[in-house]
């Protein structure tokens, strides 16, 4: 969706087109969280009206897909893949690999016993 | 010994404002469990990690106050363009005359 894209590029990592749309979504992600928390409260809050908690959950589902976090997926930022991403080091295991037997990656050995 | 309730309630009612907590005795679903958690929202942005400065920046940036740095790269392309324009093997220059009705017709 390219209302989210934004104008001027702003990731300093490799990028392709996935990251460049993982990353829109992280942004609009964030920007409608207080909405959808707070549509979220009102759902789930019994005290109130079932009509209001009704109109919030139709608001809720019909905000924009990019809004929702399920739709983030973390992304090796070497590489872009999508798959096999250790978190910790937000690069797929490949480049994981390589990075750890060239030494790149602070504190990582290769275990022998 | 047993403690009478309302002076747990009132125990219970201290407490919440000691911690800030929702004074809820009845144990009524108010949602705020969800207000509870905190916003993921600036650790999500902040996965891939921002843009920063390149050296084009910089030259664009100086350019104004005419400090001009040693671009090889460039030079090295120009040079490359240069020759290839000495021995005529350079792009064709760009046709600014309207172009005809009938070239665009491909032969079948």
């Amino acid at each position: 969706m390219s209302m989210f894209r934004a104008k001027k590029l702003d990731i300093g990592c490799y990028y392709n087109a996935f990251i460049i749309r993982d990353h829109s979504k992280r942004k609009a992600v964030a920007a409608a969280e207080p909405e959808r928390q707070a549509l979220r409260y009102i759902i789930r809050n019994e005290t109130l009206p079932a009509r209001t908690r009704a109109i919030a959950q139709l608001q809720l589902t019909q905000m924009h897909a990019y809004t929702r976090p399920t739709q983030i997926r973390n992304r090796c930022t070497m590489g872009g893949k999508g798959r096999g991403v250790l978190r910790d080091f937000k690069m797929s295991r490949f480049m994981f690999r390589m990075n750890a037997l060239s030494g790149n990656i602070p504190g990582v050995k290769k275990a022998s016993w | 010994m047993s403690v009478p309730r309302a002076r747990l309630l009132d125990l219970m009612k201290a407490q919440c404002q000691l911690f800030s907590t929702t004074f809820n005795p009845e144990g009524l679903r108010l949602g705020n469990k969800v207000l509870r958690k905190r916003l993921l929202g600036p650790s999500f942005v902040s996965y891939y990690p921002p843009k920063l400065v390149t050296h084009k920046d910089m030259l664009r940036e100086f350019a104004p106050f005419e400090l001009t740095i040693d671009n090889q790269k460039e030079d090295m392309r120009r040079d490359h363009i240069a020759g290839l324009k000495f021995r005529g093997k350079s792009a064709p220059k760009k046709i600014r005359t309207a172009p005809d009705a009938n070239a665009k017709k491909k032969k079948k």
